[in-house]
């Protein structure tokens, strides 16, 4: 069994950096969505149609945010900003479910979600305050040519059951694996989620947050980076990188 | 058994069938040769009878006993056959486990007080046994273990105390 | 002196008047033989008219298409086909089982507690309230497992041996959900067992055909026998007494699905105490519904409740109603002064969003109609009215859950989130679970003695009437 490297309390959890971690760039994001495309495709997330997805019940793992105020022409929008499972240190979404089917990894330092084992009572969900969870309601249909493009890496989720952003989980094991049959560590980019990969504005940067001289460590580090709900406590593990200013919109 | 009689007297009242008792004592019966049979709970004070020996409470607390070993087994060692962390909790959390362990005392609790009555009272048991449908009237019998030689003195004494009725107790299908 | 004469004898009269006004007005100083109670309650068992027939049929008719066909549908097609969505993903099947569980609340705080602090109006009915519980807890078991998304692994919730070594995590408030209402639903099977073996005896000794060999098998032979109801008496104590904890622990654990979540609005400390108030709000005024149905379509029911119960239950319903207002404004109090902005926005969303009108007619229903009516006797006695009063406190708890689940759940720390929830299957599986309840409800109203004759023998003999100088009061003996 794996060693379980629990801190006595809580507060010890806040000098953990992490190991795999994200920094977003939001001065940087153009709301292309083209992330949410590339995730889609990697991760076998399954289209739920017009009508549900109008409902609600789209089952994206990464969503753009994108506000907007006023009545035309005074129109006021907020930047862009994609919203995925912060993949907390300390999350909230684990302890409450009755069957371990959201337990902490100890080696990536992830929130999985182990979905053979999820019997769908949703309680993670209510309890995700970045709202990152979706379900899968039906049994949705993946008609000719669409499922060709399983990505067979990854799980097919059939009806009830929860699913997340897993950080392209099944990505950090093919790198790790290839690091190890090589003899050497991790490279700093070798690692890539889909999501990053498809940025054309390169905003999403991925990396290890326990190798300090790592590209996304040291940005997280700028003045430009938070969290999303630090005062919650949940220690995410992904940094979002933006300038007092906006640019480029209005303001 | 087979040169004891049975006899069944039925009374309608209570104060009759207390008096009957301390009377089958003065005849040389002893309680254990006595049953008091009643459609509701009558106190064995009541009747003058000796008190009621019932093993439910012990079965109760050796329930609870067992249902708080059950409760720590899962509480504290089930946890450490395929350790998880989950949300930084420790392996074993705490407070849960208090909440593990209390509604498994209860469970044992009651499980074996209910059990236990089955026990004590040898439920179920459908073989025939002696009983008269007026009981669950209100009726109280008493059921008497006697010498067929003493069998007229008693009849005639319960009769005298106002029994309804003294007769062979008849072990019949309930 | 003739002025005094004639008012001597008219308090001579009256007197005479106030006895037999007691004696009409308490079940317990109205006493009858053994026999003829036992008769009036066979006869209410075995009495059944064509609208009995009409009206269970309606019901079974309902369950199968409602509750069965529908969930069938369900679970063959996913939560989809319910009104669930992100954010809002638990939904009216939640709702349900947080209202049955109040509803199976009543029977244990009417039979147990009662019985615990003696208090005598209780005997008539304590197995009428501890039926509800029992049925109550199966509707709400069934919501859970409507609610499920993967119901055909439920299964893996119970803690047994298996060789994966993977036993439930007991850190969710949901496991211990699993432990408490099995726990409860148990014992309080138990305990509705348990005082009626005498009465299944009573039922065995005078009736025959199918149903002489029912009940002579549930009767397990039992004959009244000192020892047989020194065991018994000794078990209904115990249980009596350790049933209590285990219902507020039910509802607590259950409040604690929500209270333990991260959530504006839900991450509340007096969550516990504050449902409890509730269900025992809903159950209380289901047991006064339930009561005076049977009181006016069963046979020989008037005898056994009288207005004097329904009074006794008004009462209870309206010491009740102001805890839970306390309860609920202690806990909007709080809420409201902590300054938060997402408990901010959701309060507002309560009270004026598209729902706030269902904010309003709970805190109406809840709290206004109540103190309005039941603090007047007369009204109490009114079975009509007392009736109403329970229905719409009823619909007020069950609004009070809408209100806690899906209309909270829409509004998070992500506006960009927001949604609202349009109830789908729900609708027919909610009356499904409902004419299940009613159906199971009738059927054991002619199944099993609906009146424990023998608590309420034992209440008529430990009653008396007393005179201390010129007024007749009543007395009470403790036989125990």
């Amino acid at each position: 069994m794996a060693k379980h490297n629990i801190p006595e309390v809580k507060a010890d959890l806040e000098n953990t950096t992490g190991i795999w971690g994200m920094a977003i760039d939001q001065d940087l994001c153009t709301g292309c969505q083209a992330c949410v495309a590339a995730c889609a495709m990697e991760n076998n997330i399954a289209f739920v149609g017009e009508t549900d997805a109008g409902y609600g019940r789209s089952l994206h793992w990464l969503r753009i945010e994108h506000a907007f105020e006023g009545e035309f022409p005074e129109v006021q929008t907020s930047g862009f900003q994609p919203v995925l499972c912060q993949q907390c240190g300390n999350a909230p979404c684990e302890p409450v479910c009755p069957v371990f089917a959201s337990v902490h990894s100890q080696a990536q330092d992830l929130n999985l979600q182990v979905y053979n084992r999820c019997v769908g009572t949703r309680y993670c969900a209510n309890n995700c305050p970045y709202v990152a969870r979706v379900f899968n309601m039906r049994d949705y249909d993946r008609p000719e040519p669409l499922s060709n493009q399983l990505n067979p890496d990854v799980t097919v989720r059939r009806r009830g059951i929860m699913e997340k952003c897993t950080f392209c989980i099944q990505r950090i094991h093919k790198v790790e694996d290839q690091a190890k049959s090589e003899g050497r560590e991790v490279l700093d980019g070798e690692m890539q989620p889909a999501c990053a990969q498809a940025c054309p504005a390169d905003a999403i940067i991925f990396g290890r947050l326990d190798d300090p001289e790592s590209r996304v460590s040291k940005l997280a580090k700028t003045g430009r980076g938070s969290q999303l709900f630090e005062d919650l406590g949940t220690l995410p593990r992904v940094t979002y990188l933006k300038e007092e200013k906006d640019y480029g919109r209005l303001g | 058994m087979t040169d004891k009689n049975m006899l069944l007297a039925v009374f309608s009242d209570l104060d009759p069938a207390a008096h009957a008792v301390e009377k089958l004592r003065e005849l040389g019966l002893g309680d254990e040769h006595l049953n008091v049979i009643s459609g509701i709970p009558i106190t064995e004070a009541m009747m003058g009878r000796p008190h009621q020996w019932t093993n439910v409470p012990r079965l109760a607390l050796g329930g609870a006993l067992g249902g708080f070993l059950l409760g720590a087994y899962l509480a504290f060692v089930t946890p450490t056959t395929y350790p998880l962390n989950v949300g930084g909790q420790p392996v074993i959390p705490g407070p849960p486990s208090v909440v593990v362990l209390f509604e498994l005392t209860m469970l044992g609790m009651l499980i074996s007080t209910f059990v236990g009555v089955f026990l004590d009272s040898r439920f179920p048991s459908y073989t025939p046994k002696e009983y008269v449908p007026e009981i669950s009237d209100g009726r109280i019998a008493i059921l008497i273990e006697c010498d067929p030689a003493q069998e007229v003195a008693i009849e005639s004494a319960m009769t005298a105390l106002g029994a309804e009725s003294v007769k062979h107790a008849e072990a019949q299908t309930l | 002196m003739a002025v005094l004469a004639n008012s001597a004898t008219h308090a001579h009269t009256s007197e005479q008047d106030h006895e037999a006004h007691l004696r009409e007005e308490h079940l317990m100083l109205d006493p009858r033989p053994r026999g003829e109670m036992n008769a009036m309650v066979m006869e209410s068992m075995q009495t059944t008219s064509w609208k009995f027939w009409v009206a269970a049929g309606i019901m079974a008719i309902l369950v199968a298409v409602c509750l069965f066909y529908y969930w069938g549908y369900m679970i063959a097609n996913g939560l989809g086909v319910a009104g669930v969505n992100r954010p809002i993903y638990w939904g009216i099947f939640l709702v349900n089982t947080v209202f049955w569980i109040g509803i199976s609340h009543a029977g244990t705080f009417v039979s147990a507690l009662l019985r615990v602090f003696k208090a005598e109006f209780r005997r008539p009915f304590t197995r009428a309230a501890e039926l509800m519980t029992t049925f109550g807890l199966v509707q709400a078991g069934l919501s859970i497992f409507m609610h499920m998304g993967r119901v055909w692994l439920s299964y893996w919730l119970a803690p047994y041996p298996n060789q994966r070594g993977l036993w439930p995590n007991f850190h969710s408030p949901l496991a211990w959900d699993f432990l408490a209402i099995n726990t409860y639903l148990l014992s309080s099977t138990m305990y509705l067992f348990l005082p009626l073996i005498p009465d299944l005896a009573m039922a065995r000794d005078r009736s025959t055909g199918w149903r002489k060999t029912l009940y002579r098998i549930l009767a397990l032979g039992f004959r009244g026998t000192e020892g047989e109801w020194t065991h018994l008496r000794f078990a209904m104590n115990l249980f009596a007494f350790a049933i209590l904890p285990v219902m507020f622990s039910v509802h607590t654990i259950v409040s604690w699905d929500f209270a333990a979540a991260m959530r504006p609005g839900w991450s509340s400390t007096i969550f516990g105490p504050y449902f409890v108030i509730g269900a025992l709000q809903s159950g209380l005024s289901a047991v006064a519904m339930v009561l005076i149905v049977v009181r006016a379509t069963m046979k020989n029911m008037k005898y056994f409740i009288r207005p004097e119960h329904l009074d006794g239950l008004g009462k209870l319903m309206l010491i009740i109603s102001m805890s839970w207002a306390y309860f609920f404004f202690n806990d909007y109090m709080v809420q409201w002064y902590n300054g938060d902005k997402w408990t901010d926005a959701l309060l507002h969303f309560h009270e004026e969003g598209p729902l706030g009108w269902m904010w309003y007619a709970m805190l109406i229903f809840n709290v206004a109609v109540p103190w309005l009516t039941l603090w007047n006797k007369n009204w109490r006695r009114n079975p009509t009215l007392l009736f109403t009063v329970g229905l719409l406190v009823n619909i007020a708890m069950w609004f009070e859950r809408y209100i806690i689940v899906p209309t909270s759940l829409s509004i998070n720390r992500f506006p960009f989130t927001y949604q609202f929830y349009k109830p789908g299957v729900e609708i027919p599986l909610t009356i499904g679970t409902i004419s299940f309840f009613i159906l199971l409800y009738m059927l054991a109203s002619r199944l099993i003695p609906l009146v424990p004759v023998w608590e309420v023998q034992e209440g008529q003999m430990a009653h008396s009437l007393r005179k201390f100088g010129k007024e007749t009061v009543v007395t009470v003996s403790d036989l125990e």
